[in-house]
């Protein structure tokens, strides 16, 4: 199915065959302006056909001898100066697994410290806490309290430092 | 279609020459670039209103020619194959001008709104110019209004006005159908007669 738009320029280009043509003439509303229309479209045709003629090539042999030359370079086999540096990529398959088992080899060793240094045998095998209390400063302002616990013992130990002796109404705080 | 071939080059077929430059012969290949090198360059100028341009827009078509020649099978005419590639080339470069440029949008939706189909374009007798427009007026004139076509509405009027190109050769060398053809011709037609009315009325 033909739309307005294609019938109207086979129309206007005398592209139809008789049948199409006068059916297609039959159903115009208004064939005398169609047909001013058709005109308008010939003149408008005549025009650009008289008019659009491209300035004349200058220096044709030139046009010739350019394009030769680009032909010439195009077609040129590649010698191993005109070849570009290959550029490697840095991060190939194979660095990227040897990055990553690297980085995973310091996490190990870092981590196999940090463990290490919890069961260090030279640091106190107690679990120092200082108590969060302070002594009454009238007695000794240098005075601390701290408990010590072995977990293993389970035995806890206070410590007071700073007194000749405990006050027997002391009770840390 | 006449072609611009000397009478010695004339007498080898042209699909002897493509057959040659298939085959790496670059002088059957300047040959037949010499046939159409002045048509390539007269449309390419009515395209883009530039000499320089349609000179550079030639070469790269031409380059892409021998560069692509191997995959032309015959299946339609040389002509009609070198202008696809030289209406590639010339849209292309259209295109990307009008990217830069950022002016008015090429769509046929937009012309749709702004032509009426059933417009008349005859033109009223208050509207007629009282002097001739000298020559580099008129050229001018049309060279403006084409400016306002999209790219392919101005190959498809050139080559349906100027080349005298079929609906199918037009549509092949576009690479679209001849519905579509035949739809661009109409809105540029239309365009053109409204910007240029009292131009051909009065030449």
């Amino acid at each position: 199915m033909k739309t307005f738009e294609e019938k109207w320029t086979a129309w206007i280009d005398d592209e139809m065959s008789e049948a199409e043509r006068a059916e297609f003439e039959a159903a115009l509303d208004d064939p005398v302006a169609a047909r001013a229309e058709k005109t308008q479209a010939r003149k408008l045709g005549a025009l650009l056909k008289e008019e659009l003629r491209a300035p004349a090539m200058g220096n044709e042999e030139f046009f010739h001898h350019q394009l030769r030359e680009r032909i010439a370079a195009e077609s040129a086999p590649a010698g191993p100066r005109a070849l570009p540096p290959v550029r490697e990529a840095w991060w190939t398959i194979r660095r990227l697994l040897w990055t990553g088992a690297g980085s995973l080899a310091v996490f190990a060793i870092c981590a196999f410290f940090v463990m290490r240094e919890v069961e260090t045998p030279d640091q106190s095998q107690y679990l120092t806490q200082i108590l969060n209390a302070r002594v009454d400063p009238g007695v000794n302002p240098n005075a601390t309290v701290s408990i010590f616990q072995t977990k293993q013992d389970r035995v806890t130990v206070l410590w007071v430092d700073g007194l000749k002796s405990l006050p027997a109404d002391y009770a840390a705080k | 279609m006449d072609t611009e071939a000397t009478a010695a080059q004339a007498d080898v077929p042209e699909l002897d020459l493509v057959k040659q430059a298939q085959g790496g012969d670059t002088e059957a290949f300047d040959q037949l670039v010499g046939r159409y090198r002045t048509r390539v360059f007269g449309m390419i100028y009515n395209m883009v209103h530039n000499e320089q341009d349609a000179w550079d827009l030639a070469q790269d078509s031409f380059l892409k020619a021998w560069k692509s020649i191997a995959r032309f099978r015959g299946q339609s005419s040389f002509y009609t194959w070198i202008y696809r590639i030289v209406m590639n080339v010339t849209i292309d470069s259209l295109r990307k001008k009008q990217v830069r440029g950022g002016g008015a949008e090429f769509d046929d939706a937009i012309q749709l709104k702004e032509i009426d189909p059933a417009s008349r374009t005859v033109p009223h007798a208050d509207a007629l110019p009282h002097e001739r427009m000298e020559q580099n007026e008129i050229r001018s004139r049309i060279d403006a209004a084409i400016a306002q076509l999209s790219p392919e509405h101005r190959a498809v009027i050139l080559m349906k006005e100027i080349e005298d190109m079929q609906y199918h050769e037009i549509a092949e060398s576009l690479g679209c159908s001849i519905g579509t053809v035949m739809s661009r011709l109409f809105y540029a037609r239309k365009k053109l007669q409204n910007l240029l009315r009292d131009v051909y009325e009065n030449v």
